[in-house]
């Protein structure tokens, strides 16, 4: 069995397949139709044995750590995807190594983390339904929806107006677009954003690094991006977190994070941390969460699917937050041997279960109730005009999704988000959003010095 | 289920609008993966389902654009037979071309219902075959630079010389030296055959780079 996985990588991994030249454990599991820990086993053998022939082309590898780490004074649990050359770096920085795994080969050296799931992608559409067969994670209570409760769940997604239709999600990493750039050279417009991410990375108060697998270890910007992404979801879920968390960026950040199970599933177990009502409540609603959202793979989140329960309202969620912010990360293909951590039992059981897009769901939801309480958001055509870092007059139109409420959003990132959008009309006008949104997410932690007061432009009614 | 022929204008276009939609996208991922520009520039967006890296720079994608546009009315009328993403070094010998070689079907019938998605499926290959490719391929020097240029059946670009499609943004004959390569070795790098067009794509590298 393990030889004729390795044989098959080896032809993959030389080109002559059909498949391009990466293969991910879980490419393997699903196609040979073995548990994903074979498929890692079988990785591991053919790397091992084709290090040991010291011959031919070069084999590059990334690998899966997971373990225990102390971020600002908070223990979390952290998931990463790391190229080989950066592994021992990782592993150094964790208290405790929990599991580490070999996660793809390939022949190229990765400049980043896309190929990975560009690999995954169609095989894992192509067995939705139970892309978790082979996984080690298993929950009993997890079931599909009846179509009845589909019909339900569809309608309530309809409800909310400003709810945006996302045909296909995925697992895809547009989530870091807004602040990969902002690590690098800032320069001009790349400033702009630096300055931006950087301030708004320094105000969150709840750093919960989003396990974006992908991201945290091939892109340096990770850090910021996801502590600037986890700020709003934090937010969001935490009462006491700073009010003037924007819809807009909760939004966003909901869409970016798509397909991001790990931020999702931190949410959602958050929720399950931080909320006051009585662990069997928390039970209720996430096996209510994961029934609703069984059916969805991590490919095929369907937005309008939603849970019945309107009980996940963040009314509810007083941020305490003691416990960590960090939780495991609900991966299909964890290993059995993982070591479960500390954090209560009971929500564990199921929060695992759902697919990565599960969480997806509360927090839209919870974005949606939320809404209502604080701003209303609306989409208007804006111009302003405004003078930039170079002393330019610069008029940017756009679509923006306006907040009514007196937000401190400053329209400068706004344009500057809206400028690039309409340079890239052809990329999706989702893309654009999620620019804007968390653009002006960034903006409402610092005020760009330049601005004049415009926001006569902005203010309604 | 409708039947359309390439005759159709409208099936023309569409087949031009998605093509030129991928050639932009391969193209950022080209100067991405060949490490043309500093990849400070680039962020991740979204295409075909797949995260894809896109530059910032407004100067060049501006470029591209442009670039695209006028390439777009030579695809509609299958006057385009090979698009080339040459990449050059400092002393504007080209060490890589990034050949796509494009041609649409005459006559087909398609069934609009799987055949987009397909399509979306083939393209999604070609783009991770283009952020892998350098696996296959040598190093550049530093300071490359890149163009694109056009290979056009007959004499399509007499008429584009006529019409500038985009004002101030003329296209030239290219340069024996751009377009010829010395010492090239030819590099497959996929294949793609849909409904609506055929895509091949492949790299010429010089041996000798440096």
């Amino acid at each position: 069995m393990l030889s004729s996985g390795c044989m098959l990588v080896y032809l993959i991994v030389q080109g002559w397949g059909p498949r391009e030249i990466s293969v991910t454990y879980k490419w393997l599991s699903l196609t040979l139709g073995v548990h994903v820990n074979i498929a890692k086993q079988m990785l591991y053998h053919y790397l091992q044995q084709k290090r040991n022939e010291s011959s031919g082309t070069p084999l590059h590898a990334t690998y899966l750590v997971s373990g225990k780490c102390v971020e600002n004074g908070s223990t979390c649990h952290k998931v990463s995807v790391v190229r080989e050359d950066k592994l021992d770096a990782v592993k150094a920085k964790m208290d405790m190594t929990i599991s580490v795994h070999v996660y793809s080969v390939q022949r190229a050296e990765l400049k980043d983390s896309s190929p990975l799931y560009n690999t995954d992608y169609d095989t894992v559409k192509e067995n939705l339904k139970n892309c978790n067969k082979y996984s080690a994670i298993r929950c009993a209570a997890a079931v599909s929806l009846s179509s009845a409760e589909l019909q339900r769940a569809q309608e309530m997604a309809l409800v909310p107006p400003v709810e945006k239709e996302i045909s296909k999600p995925g697992l895809n990493e547009n989530t870091s677009a807004t602040s990969k750039p902002s690590a690098k050279q800032p320069a001009g417009i790349m400033g702009m954003f630096a300055s931006k991410n950087a301030s708004k990375s320094q105000e969150s108060s709840k750093e919960v690094k989003t396990e974006q697998k992908e991201d945290s270890s091939l892109v340096e910007t990770s850090k910021s991006k996801t502590a600037s992404k986890a700020n709003p979801m934090s937010n969001f879920f935490g009462k006491s977190a700073q009010k003037k968390a924007d819809e807009k960026p909760n939004k966003s950040i909901k869409e970016e994070m798509d397909g991001s199970s790990t931020a999702l599933a931190t949410a959602s177990m958050k929720q399950s941390q931080t909320s006051p009502k009585s662990e069997i409540d928390i039970k209720e609603e996430q096996s209510k969460v994961s029934n609703a959202l069984k059916v969805e793979s991590k490919d095929t989140r369907n937005k309008t699917k939603r849970p019945e329960v309107v009980d996940c309202d963040d009314e509810k969620m007083e941020s305490q937050q003691k416990k960590r912010r960090r939780i495991k990360k609900p991966q299909p293909d964890s290993s059995d041997d993982e070591v479960v951590p500390d954090s209560p039992p009971v929500p564990n059981v199921h929060t695992p279960s759902p697919k990565k897009q599960v969480t997806r769901e509360p927090v839209s939801h919870q974005e949606e109730s939320s809404e209502v309480k604080r701003r209303k958001r609306r989409r208007v055509l804006k111009s302003n005009t405004f003078v930039d870092e170079d002393g330019a007059f610069v008029t940017e139109k756009g679509y923006v999704s306006e907040s009514y409420s007196e937000s401190e959003e400053e329209p400068e990132p706004n344009s500057q988000a809206k400028d690039s959008s309409s340079l890239k009309q052809s990329f999706g006008k989702r893309k654009e959003e999620k620019k804007e949104k968390s653009q002006k997410k960034t903006s409402t932690a610092n005020k760009p010095t330049k601005q004049p007061s415009i926001m006569g432009f902005f203010k309604k009614k | 289920m409708a039947t359309l022929t390439r005759q159709d204008l409208n099936f023309g276009q569409v087949a031009a609008d998605i093509l030129c939609e991928f050639l932009e996208v391969a193209i950022h991922l080209i100067l991405y993966v060949r490490e043309i520009y500093p990849s400070g520039i680039f962020q991740k967006r979204k295409k075909y389902n797949v995260p894809v890296q896109m530059s910032c720079h407004p100067e060049l994608n501006q470029y591209i654009q442009d670039t695209l546009h006028c390439v777009k009315p030579l695809i509609e009328k299958n006057e385009a037979e090979k698009v080339v993403v040459v990449i050059m070094d400092k002393k504007h010998h080209p060490v890589e071309r990034f050949v796509f070689e494009i041609s649409q079907p005459p006559l087909l019938s398609i069934s609009s219902e799987t055949l987009l998605s397909h399509v979306e499926q083939l393209l999604r290959a070609m783009i991770l075959k283009i952020s892998v490719c350098d696996a296959v391929l040598d190093n550049n020097p530093s300071g490359c630079t890149f163009t694109v240029l056009v290979h056009t059946r007959e004499a399509a670009t007499r008429n584009m010389e006529k019409v500038q499609v985009i004002k101030d943004f003329p296209w030239i004959v290219a340069d024996e030296q751009e377009v010829h390569m010395e010492e090239a070795k030819l590099i497959p790098l996929k294949t793609m055959t849909s409904d609506i067009l055929k895509m091949q794509l492949y790299v010429e590298e010089r041996t000798q780079k440096t």
